[in-house]
């Protein structure tokens, strides 16, 4: 008993200096980390375009970076990894990710002394408020309208038989699908050009890993008649591109540029992560005022999305085209869809609601389990 | 009917076959050790470890250098087997030389490959772009191949000689030789009776380590290279997994009776349904029954189970199998 008891005073005293620990952060300002929610800093898109913006970032200016991989996908993992990166000196965190809501609402308040810069995701409580700290920075994209580029941008360029592949229905990668179905059919409208795009070429892999059954479920796709898919899917993309080159069709990337990765990119629905991230180091270094408790939505009119023209492989889409519905998004002309609701209404509005064959259920998942 | 049965044609040749072959060959593997009487449920782990070494060799040879693709695959399909090999030399040593449990050893391979194949990834490759350690070694190259003349071959053709992978033709020929072994040769003979009753087989004169030695060398040797086959065969390069393919293997082998022919049969079947569980919804057939996708998603794992509980009347599993030698115990 009298062992038990010395046990649990030992014990608790552990905790006692640990929590002392977390009070009061010794962190580094010029250190920054990078950690992830899902998958690797070389997933060819999400994770690696952030990590690719801080890395171009801290070689400019002589910081010191490192990246951290939470052991699994969970609020404890997350919230373990941040505590280490704060324990090591790292003065900044970003987190990319829609899945570090809980812990960082957690971690801005048990670290107040470290920065956070949270990107498609705002920090929120336990009962669903979402609270973004004095010390937090979260950063939203308007997925929708670089999807709407992207949906766009295939029906102009002469493609009628659309698909849309996403990882997991995440709230970014929800935008982009709706995004890319009103972007197609805001183009067949104006070309009036009929589309093939049933329910059943609109899904969520349930992954943003590559793998054999994402390239086999690409490639029966196409061999059905699907011209282009669009793959919001992180490194799943890649199954995708293989996919394509295999079937001599085309596929659009996710996030960042990816038209180096494969001949069979036609273009990439980007979100300016690497752009909008240096923006934010800016404000903490440079200006000395970091945009804490700040939340910044970026879309087409503060350079927020955008289709990387330059390395596309368009050949009937011209530069002109795009530049004109960049411009109608940006000043507002055409305000896209971001819910199911809204393209519902969107699609009411050009009158061709009778045209839409993808369901709610598809698009937006009911919670399972 | 016929032309939605027809439809059907192209992603059965075009991943129906590689998935078929490397089950084939990873439980053709896994045939060799359990007719020798050593389960081997490490046929996951090896097929890891022989696509990790099959990728380094293929990354070597057309990215580091400039080797032609086709020369890159027999060296990667090569190292690939005896890395398989060599691994499963572990499982030998603790389970016929230390007569350890079969079950623990194997699995540990499973845990073990994973992790020393990432841990060594990442040793040696930095992603150019991130400027940081991986564990892909992208190969992204297609290895798919015509066969001039023999592509024109009417069905035959199509499924086996257009956008076919070496590995296949490689496949097929290890299915021969595997049922000739089998049925034909003293090996064959000496490793079955091995399964059966080792201490007969040993008062015979057959040294009955000698043979469960060979038969886990030869099933690291399979799985190996049914690994490099896999990697080759869905061109993203290697990840640290093979997705579960090595425990299908081993289904297969239990469902096709520990017999080559029968197992060929079971990998057809199994690949057929794996083609389904992601194309179904491309192909007419079997999207006007308009099923959920969970059904096709379960459809192999029911399938095994129901086979199973068929079979498991008149199992002819070898009857030594899983039983450490014990020569004292004759």
């Amino acid at each position: 008993m009298k062992k038990l008891f010395l046990f649990l005073l030992a014990f608790g005293f552990m905790f006692g200096l640990a929590a002392c620990g977390t009070r009061d952060d010794d962190v580094e300002k010029t250190k920054i980390a990078l950690i992830t929610d899902y998958g690797d800093i070389d997933d060819e898109s999400f994770n690696q375009g952030t990590w690719e913006g801080i890395l171009a970032y801290a070689e400019q200016h002589g910081m010191e970076i490192e990246y951290f991989r939470p052991a699994e996908v969970s609020d404890a993992d997350y919230i373990d990894s941040i505590d280490l990166a704060v324990e090591l000196g790292f003065g900044i965190i970003v987190t990319p990710g829609f899945l570090f809501q809980r812990a960082i609402y957690e971690s801005q308040n048990t670290h107040p002394d470290v920065k956070f810069i949270l990107l498609d995701a705002q920090p929120r409580d336990a009962t669903g408020n979402f609270v973004v700290g004095p010390n937090t920075l979260s950063i939203f994209y308007d997925e929708h309208e670089s999807g709407f580029l992207a949906g766009y941008a295939a029906v102009m360029e002469g493609f009628t038989n659309l698909g849309f592949m996403g990882g997991i229905a995440v709230p970014a990668v929800v935008r982009f699908g709706i995004g890319f179905i009103a972007g197609a059919y805001y183009a067949a409208l104006q070309e009036e050009v009929e589309l093939v795009f049933p329910n059943n070429r609109y899904d969520y892999l349930g992954t943003f890993n590559a793998g054999p059954g994402v390239e086999t479920q690409a490639a029966g796709w196409f061999d059905d008649g699907t011209e282009v898919i669009f793959a919001a899917a992180g490194g799943a993309g890649l199954s995708v591109m293989s996919a394509a080159t295999d079937k001599d069709a085309w596929m659009i990337g996710v996030d960042v540029d990816q038209s180096g990765l494969s001949e069979r990119v036609m273009t990439s629905a980007m979100k300016a992560l690497a752009a909008s991230v240096q923006l934010a180091l800016d404000s903490y270094y440079i200006d000395e005022d970091f945009a804490g408790g700040e939340t910044w939505y970026l879309g087409a009119a503060n350079d927020g999305v955008a289709l990387p023209f330059e390395t596309s492989r368009f050949e009937t889409f011209t530069e002109a085209q795009y530049n004109e519905i960049f411009a109608l998004l940006a000043d507002g002309t055409i305000e896209v869809p971001a819910t199911y609701a809204e393209l519902v209404a969107f699609f009411e509005d050009l009158d061709i609601l009778d045209l839409l064959l993808i369901e709610q259920d598809t698009v937006s998942p009911p919670p399972s389990g | 009917m016929i032309e939605a049965i027809l439809q059907l044609l192209n992603p059965i040749a075009a991943y129906g076959v590689p998935v078929m072959i490397v089950l084939m060959l990873v439980a053709l593997g896994g045939l060799f050790s359990e007719r020798s009487g050593v389960v081997n449920i490490a046929l996951e782990g090896i097929m890891v470890m022989g696509g990790f070494v099959g990728a380094m060799v293929i990354y070597y040879m057309t990215v580091t250098h400039d080797y032609p693709l086709q020369l890159a695959v027999v060296f990667g399909l090569i190292s690939g087997a005896v890395a398989g090999m060599v691994f499963s030399l572990a499982h030998a040593f603790a389970s016929v030389t230390m007569n350890s449990n079969q079950i623990i050893s194997a699995t540990a391979l499973n845990l073990f490959a994973p992790a020393i194949s990432v841990f060594t990834a990442r040793t040696f490759y930095i992603n150019p772009a991130t400027r940081q350690a991986t564990d892909k070694i992208i190969i992204s190259a297609s290895y798919r191949l015509n066969i001039p003349f023999l592509q024109h071959i009417p069905v035959l053709g199509r499924f086996l000689f257009t956008n076919a992978f070496l590995s296949t033709f490689i496949g097929l020929g290890v299915l021969v030789v595997v049922t000739i072994v089998f049925k034909k040769t003293r090996l064959g003979l000496r490793i079955q009776s091995c399964g059966e009753n080792p201490h007969a087989a040993d008062s015979l004169g057959i040294n009955v380590y000698k043979v469960r030695y060979i038969g886990i060398l030869l099933s690291g040797l399979l799985a190996g290279l049914g690994g490099a086959t896999y990697l080759i065969s869905f061109h993203n390069g290697f990840d640290g997994t093979v997705h579960g393919l090595g425990f299908l293997s081993l289904a297969i082998l239990i469902s096709g009776q520990w017999k080559p022919v029968r197992v060929f049969v079971f990998a057809v079947v199994f690949a057929f349904m794996y083609v389904i569980q992601s194309q179904y919804d491309s192909l007419a057939l079997f999207r006007n029954l308009t099923l959920p996708r969970q059904i096709y998603q379960m459809m192999p794992y029911v399938m095994t189970l129901v086979i199973l509980a068929i079979f498991s009347k008149e199992s002819q599993a070898p009857k030594a199998i899983g039983e450490p030698y014990d020569a004292s115990k004759r």
